[in-house]
């Protein structure tokens, strides 16, 4: 199991990624350093906050640059989690309108009221993730399993050229995607008891 | 819709967890006290979410419970909000940076409403869980407490609660003082008290002594999840079982892998 950068723009807490991946014996790095990410063979992208402001914070580093170099250039493996998978889209519209990282060949838009149905938002809690067959972050678990989730934006399905595991919240939505090394997911990992565990275990394993 | 949720609330008081009833204190044990005799990390894989106070009564050691909460927060991969005393954004990040998701408020949110707007622009409305303890006098009626239990808030508890989901909040933690740590069950009448169409999950607290006091607060539908904090009700692996009566009872609980499934490759 490599080493593995976790990416520090300013944008939530990162500690919980922390030990998550330390108790699955990794030794992550943390750092907002683009030499250092784009040199990184193994990346995670976390995030909570707003879309505008998270890439923004990306921009005025030169991270999104960096981010693009490890992952063009040197095929990095990333993993996104939750508005860090969302940063990996084309556009976002949280809190105006904002051009993503374009990793993924998707949009990020609200829930919204006539999908949502009267269901509360955020969606926040554990819910049902299933696995697309082909996919490489849910190896080893059930083919439905519960994900620990907390969001008001979503990556509708499907993605062209992307594998994408769905939940469901009123409407399907994107609750991961895989896209060759590009890996996101919309809960979070590192808050859904072993079922994250292992997953975060697949990301670093591939 | 997502599942309903088990959550375990630990209550600190100056580097010790407390068993509290009716709001009065016991000291239990420290942080090392809960980590052996309480197999802490099992506990956190019984759970769907940990919720930590500093309820000390008089001053607060603010570092000391960041200290602490970091500790027990350390080795739970499930969602954790803490609070108790929070008077500034400043200590709502240090929560955060010490292994919180979520800011739990009480007192703030009768006495310095613009906090929980900074908390909620800063932050985000999710991560604000607003607590309301609830007591019932002598005539019956509900009325809302805050400091600890310590200070009535004027007007009805009806009034309270639907000055407090006007807040930018993501979440109410709705407990019982009369009930608190009794392991009577839920008081579930404080649910009639609620704003109607209240567009937050609500946490029902106070009262569960066994796994039947925690289904009958599952049972009802504007109940999202239900929270006890009686260390000893459900010490060893008192909560894992618990979870699994209700599994068996068909509540729409989260399932995940058996904790060996790690170490198997």
């Amino acid at each position: 199991m490599g080493e593995v950068l976790v990416i520090d723009y300013g944008m939530g807490n990162i500690l919980s990624v922390l030990s998550a991946l330390r108790y699955l014996g990794a030794t992550p790095e943390v750092s907002c350093d683009p030499d250092a990410v784009s040199r990184a063979h193994l990346l995670v992208l976390p995030g909570v906050g707003s879309f505008r402001r998270a890439m923004e914070s990306l921009r005025a580093s030169g991270l999104d640059q960096a981010i693009h170099r490890a992952v063009n250039d040197r095929e990095s493996r990333l993993l996104g989690i939750c508005l860090g998978m969302q940063l990996l889209g084309t556009f976002g519209t949280e809190d105006g309108e904002t051009e993503g990282l374009g990793l993924v060949d998707q949009r990020v838009d609200a829930f919204t009221p006539s999908e949502l149905a009267g269901l509360k938002t955020p969606h926040i809690g554990f819910s049902s993730v299933t696995a697309a067959p082909e996919s490489k972050l849910f190896a080893g678990l059930p083919a439905d399993s519960d994900f620990y989730f907390v969001h008001s934006y979503r990556m509708p399905s499907p993605i062209p050229d992307t594998v994408v595991s769905c939940s469901h919240h009123g409407v399907s939505f994107a609750a991961a995607v895989e896209k060759d090394h590009v890996f996101g997911a919309q809960f979070h990992p590192e808050k859904s008891q072993t079922n994250g565990l292992i997953v975060l275990r697949n990301f670093l394993n591939l | 819709m997502p599942r309903k949720r088990l959550i375990f609330t630990l209550l600190h008081d100056n580097g010790n967890f407390m068993l509290s009833r009716n709001f009065r204190l016991q000291r239990v044990g420290n942080a090392t006290w809960l980590e052996k005799n309480y197999n802490f990390a099992e506990i956190a894989f019984a759970i769907d979410e940990l919720i930590v106070l500093d309820v000390t009564r008089g001053e607060r050691d603010f570092p000391a419970f960041c200290a602490c909460l970091e500790r027990v927060t350390r080795g739970c991969f499930a969602p954790i909000a803490a609070g108790g005393g929070i008077r500034n954004v400043e200590q709502a990040k240090e929560l955060l940076r010490s292994g919180a998701d979520k800011i739990v408020v009480n007192s703030a949110l009768h006495q310095d409403e613009p906090l929980i707007q900074r908390l909620a622009e800063d932050f985000g409305r999710q991560c604000v869980v607003a607590s309301a303890d609830l007591k019932r006098e002598a005539s019956g009626e509900f009325r809302l407490w805050i400091e600890n239990g310590s200070k009535v808030v004027e007007g009805s508890a009806r009034e309270a609660l639907a000055r407090i989901e006007r807040l930018p909040i993501g979440e109410l933690y709705l407990n019982s003082i009369d009930r608190d740590g009794t392991g009577r069950g839920y008081d579930l009448a404080m649910l009639e008290l609620l704003p109607p169409e209240l567009p937050v999950p609500v946490i029902l607290a106070g009262g569960a002594g066994n796994h039947l006091h925690i289904a009958e607060g599952l049972q009802i539908p504007k109940v999202d999840a239900v929270a006890t904090a009686h260390l000893l009700n459900f010490v060893g692996n008192g909560l894992e079982n618990a979870r699994h009566r209700l599994t068996e009872m068909k509540f729409d609980l989260a399932t995940w892998l058996k904790r060996d499934c790690l170490t198997a490759q």
